[in-house]
């Protein structure tokens, strides 16, 4: 399945890129089950894992776990700061 | 129906210009309320960037402003954020709320300033003289927008 992960801000520093595009093995429905697949072979993905860590799906801020389907979009983000 | 009035700003933001816009624009409102926030100066600070996420960020602009007018009942909801490299003084962002009633207006304003903080994705990095770093989150403004959040849920139940 076909998706692109991108990591922002404080995220983006610490993961050491902006963004992955991946091609992930049946069986990753949701974020959690691609965060697990992500610290099996990177150990800087540990701190997705966060509570604080917010997710943009698509165009959409939503609630974790979210569910994912080909093609989308995934942002990782740190708690927000604006105003 | 209320006026949404949202923006996310690249360059000046203008405080008194888009106050002065509001007063007297509807009859029927007794009160304007607005907030400026801008950037305070801390020791080695030079300036501040706002990033923010394209595509997303002005819909949950939208959705603060339209959820306090309705709670509120006002006539207009107006939201201004900057984005980019403010040096400290500049303005960052700009509420107000206009409303037959004070009340309201304020309790507006207070709202939407408390949800900006928390609920649209923006982060912050702080550039000093010896570098730059992210600004954390604050543990207090989670408990100020928790707060309306309980409160808006309870008047909806």
């Amino acid at each position: 399945m076909p998706i692109t992960i991108r990591y922002v801000a404080a995220l983006r520093d610490r993961m050491g890129r902006a963004e992955d595009v991946l091609d992930l093995p049946p069986g990753i429905a949701d974020s959690d089950a691609l965060v697990a697949h992500l610290r099996a072979s990177r150990p800087e993905a540990d701190m997705l894992a966060h509570p604080s860590v917010r997710l943009i799906r698509n165009e959409d801020i939503v609630p974790r776990p979210a569910p994912l389907a080909d093609g989308d979009t995934i942002a990782f983000c740190p708690p927000f700061t604006g105003g | 129906m209320a006026r949404i009035d949202t923006a996310i700003i690249e360059t000046d933001l203008d405080p008194a210009a888009e106050l002065a816009a509001l007063a007297g624009r509807h009859d029927s409102d007794g009160g304007i309320a607005s907030f400026t926030g801008q950037v305070r100066a801390e020791p080695g600070l030079l300036a501040l960037e706002l990033e923010h996420y394209p595509g997303v960020t002005g819909k949950a602009l939208d959705t603060i402003a339209q959820t306090a007018a309705r709670r509120w009942k006002l006539s207009t909801a107006v939201i201004r954020h900057r984005a980019g490299r403010m040096p400290v003084g500049t303005p960052i962002v700009f509420v107000a709320a206009s409303a037959p009633h004070r009340r309201e207006a304020l309790d507006a304003v207070s709202y939407m300033i408390d949800m900006l903080k928390t609920e649209a994705p923006f982060w912050k990095r702080a550039h000093t003289q010896t570098g730059s770093n992210w600004i954390e989150a604050v543990a207090d403004d989670r408990k100020a927008a928790d707060f309306w959040m309980d409160q808006i849920a309870s008047e909806d139940a």
